[in-house]
């Protein structure tokens, strides 16, 4: 039973294929190529032959539920396995088995993730989510990914604390049933459930505890920073809207995200960082839909997950591939490229167009249905927010982020920079996304295709495709290009950084090591003079005085052998004169001495 | 010849911007003529208001994103490492 259901989990496939790869790499590197496109088409195919429960196990009086299968779960596991599959094409120009490695363990822990049924087995998956992805920072092998990665680990297992002290603290509360990973009750959540939000909300990164993610993904290797822009944020989408819909809160922080990654993304130079910020927007939207958690805001987060790996992939593939080839990512120092990698460029703007939620592109049928939810659901402000947001994304990755790294006002003569269109299976990797990004845009009455609707958790009603909705759309994003073509020379990126939230634990480390330093040095040398002159002195006095009481009180008391030993001892030393002829002739009539004695007694 | 079609076209922005400039004018007029649903909020009823509101937040945002920017938030990339 416990056999079978190892084999039915579609984490254990990703793990054997870590497992394997560095294996065959030794045999011939083409199979490790065969093994990177084939476990993931598996695991395609498995997750549509899982059963709705495995794999529960009792382990020291616990049930651990590692498969749990229903529609909610269905939409993020389809979407998780093929984007692994598409990463894994992605990066197969990569020989380095440890970074095809630190990826599957990663897909392997967002899918555990994602099936389990209990909030231990969660923990689990969750840390070896966040370990394997630190390996993906890592592997850039430069001094700033290095660092980078070390505060990304702490942060993730400072938030994996907080997460298992929720844990903790609910199975006190409630015992075993408290484990169960279900949804809880708006009016009856605990101290306990607050911690495991609060657990969960540092995946998705809502400010404030989001700066580890513009932090890190930026200095992540190019194939690694495709799977991590996928995976860790939206596991954090799927455990909420398992467990937290309809919670204000989340709809208010939600809807904050959504301009917060949009304003640094408008402000930043790094390419990569600028998709960094805006995927902390596009969670926004998705935290806003689960925190809306009407039956069409919970659809409308699954849709726009769905539809956000794939397109946030894509652009991360574009830019990566621009960084592949010519080393770039500021956008400063790019600009011009458009006659030397147009392939890279044309699938760049199919992503930014689908992320802006052009109509016919897979933005416009998921962003819009949480914006609509929040307007059924009568929340006017928020639906403002959102709609603005979307005014940003146009304006940050729709056209500025393309712009200045193909065009910027510079010719192809004018760039000076050497460089030609990216490897095939990068390019392949890029048009599968952009296949996607297009096609789920459009929607039943569209050639009858209608995949993402018909996957979502509850049947769908919502249309996006009415009148008033297209000319909503297509006035805001008209303008928004507009107001670009206004603002393009105060948009200029120049080559600096944004501060941003990680100030305090950037800097605030460095205050912590000053008061190490110095003030707790000082007291630490102070107190170490102290007892130097007064310490020890004392201690010895102590000491003799204990030393003396001893020999002198207590020997005396029980038999004064101590103080015989003493003199003898004092008087063996004035043998012991260190002479081999005196010890040799010491213990000659020592032993004559000794056979004296024996004689006699006889 | 993806090369040479978007070479062509940027030798030709000023055509490209006119006809960008029609379609402003277009979804405009689209919106005259576009049936409307149960309004959530006044915005919904005013025609071409998503037009103003599309200016009007893009402009904010760079205004203001970009003067916090050039005030508070630029450092030079290595400030981390001072």
């Amino acid at each position: 039973m416990i056999s079978n259901s190892i084999f039915m989990h579609p984490a254990t496939l990703f793990i054997l294929g870590a497992l394997l790869l560095p294996v065959l790499k030794r045999v011939h590197i083409s199979l490790q190529k065969v093994i990177l496109v084939v476990i993931p088409i598996l695991a395609i195919i498995q997750i549509y032959h899982l059963p709705e429960s495995f794999g529960v196990t009792r382990y020291m009086g616990f049930d651990l539920i590692f498969g749990r299968v229903d529609k909610l779960t269905f939409v993020f596991l389809n979407v998780f396995t093929i984007m692994a599959l598409i990463g894994s094409i992605y990066g197969l120009h990569v020989n380095e088995s440890g970074q095809h490695i630190a990826s599957y363990l990663y897909v392997a822990g967002s899918l555990g993730v994602t099936l389990c049924g209990d909030y231990l087995t969660l923990f689990i998956f969750w840390e070896l989510m966040a370990v394997a992805s630190t390996f993906l920072i890592w592997y850039r092998k430069k001094k700033r990914s290095i660092e980078a990665g070390y505060r990304y680990l702490l942060v993730h297992v400072a938030g994996g604390l907080i997460l298992l002290a929720g844990i903790f603290l609910r199975y006190k509360n409630v015992g075993f049933e408290g484990l169960r990973f279900e949804q809880i009750a708006v009016d009856g959540e605990t101290l306990a459930d607050y911690l495991i939000m609060i657990g969960f909300m540092l995946n998705a990164a809502v400010p404030p505890i989001h700066a580890w993610l513009p932090d890190a993904y930026p200095e992540a290797t190019v194939t690694g920073a495709v799977f991590m822009c996928a995976f860790t944020t939206k596991t954090a989408v799927y455990v909420l809207a398992r467990a937290f819909p309809g919670f204000e809160i989340l709809a208010i922080m939600g809807a904050v995200m959504t301009l917060y990654g949009v304003a640094y993304a408008v402000i930043e130079n790094d390419a990569r960082r600028i998709l960094a910020y805006h995927i902390v927007s596009q969670v926004g939207y998705m935290v806003c839909g689960v925190g809306i958690g009407t039956a069409m805001a919970i659809n409308g987060a699954c849709a726009h997950a769905y539809a956000h790996i794939l397109y946030k992939a894509l652009l991360f593939m574009g830019v990566g591939a621009v960084l592949e080839m010519t080393g770039k990512s500021k956008l400063n120092e790019l600009g011009g490229l458009y006659a030397k990698m147009p392939i890279a460029l044309i699938f760049t703007v199919i992503g930014g167009i689908a992320i802006s939620g052009f109509p016919l592109t897979s933005g416009f049928v998921s962003k819009s249905m949480i914006i609509a939810a929040a307007g059924e659901h009568h929340m006017v402000g928020i639906m403002i927010m959102l709609l603005a947001a979307a005014v940003g994304t146009f304006l940050s990755v729709g056209i500025k982020l393309p712009y200045f790294i193909w065009f910027g006002g510079k010719s192809t003569e004018e760039s000076d920079i050497e460089t030609k269109d990216a490897p095939w299976n990068m390019n392949l990797g890029m048009a599968m996304a952009a296949f996607f990004c297009i096609a789920l845009g459009f929607k039943g009455h569209f050639f009858g295709f209608n995949w993402l609707y018909d996957m979502l958790p509850t049947p769908v009603t919502y249309d996006p495709y009415t009148t008033y909705h297209l000319s909503e759309t297509m006035q805001l994003l008209g303008f928004t290009g507009f107001g670009f073509y206004l603002m393009v020379k105060i948009l200029k990126p120049k080559p600096y950084m944004s501060l941003d939230l990680d100030w305090f634990y950037r800097k605030g480390a460095r205050v912590f090591m000053w008061i190490a330093s110095k003030p707790i040095n000082a007291v630490n040398e102070f107190v170490d003079n102290v007892w130097k002159n007064i310490g020890i002195r004392f201690t010895m006095l102590v000491a003799t005085f204990f030393s003396w009481f001893d020999k002198e009180a207590i020997d005396w008391v029980i038999d004064g052998s101590a103080k015989s030993v003493v003199s003898g001892g004092d008087q063996l030393r004035q043998i012991e004169t260190g002479k081999i002829q005196q010890y040799i002739g010491f213990a000659v009539a020592l032993l004559f001495m000794v056979l004296i004695a024996v004689v006699l007694a006889v | 010849m993806m090369a040479k079609l978007i070479t062509y076209l940027r030798d030709h922005s000023q055509v490209l911007k006119y006809v960008f400039f029609a379609f402003l004018l277009f979804t405009i007029v689209f919106d005259y003529f576009a049936e409307r649903h149960e309004p959530h909020f006044f915005g919904d009823t005013i025609i071409g208001f998503w037009s103003i509101f599309g200016t009007v937040v893009c402009l904010a945002m760079v205004v203001v994103f970009k003067g916090l920017y050039n005030n508070w938030l630029k450092q030079d990339e290595d400030y981390y490492d001072k």
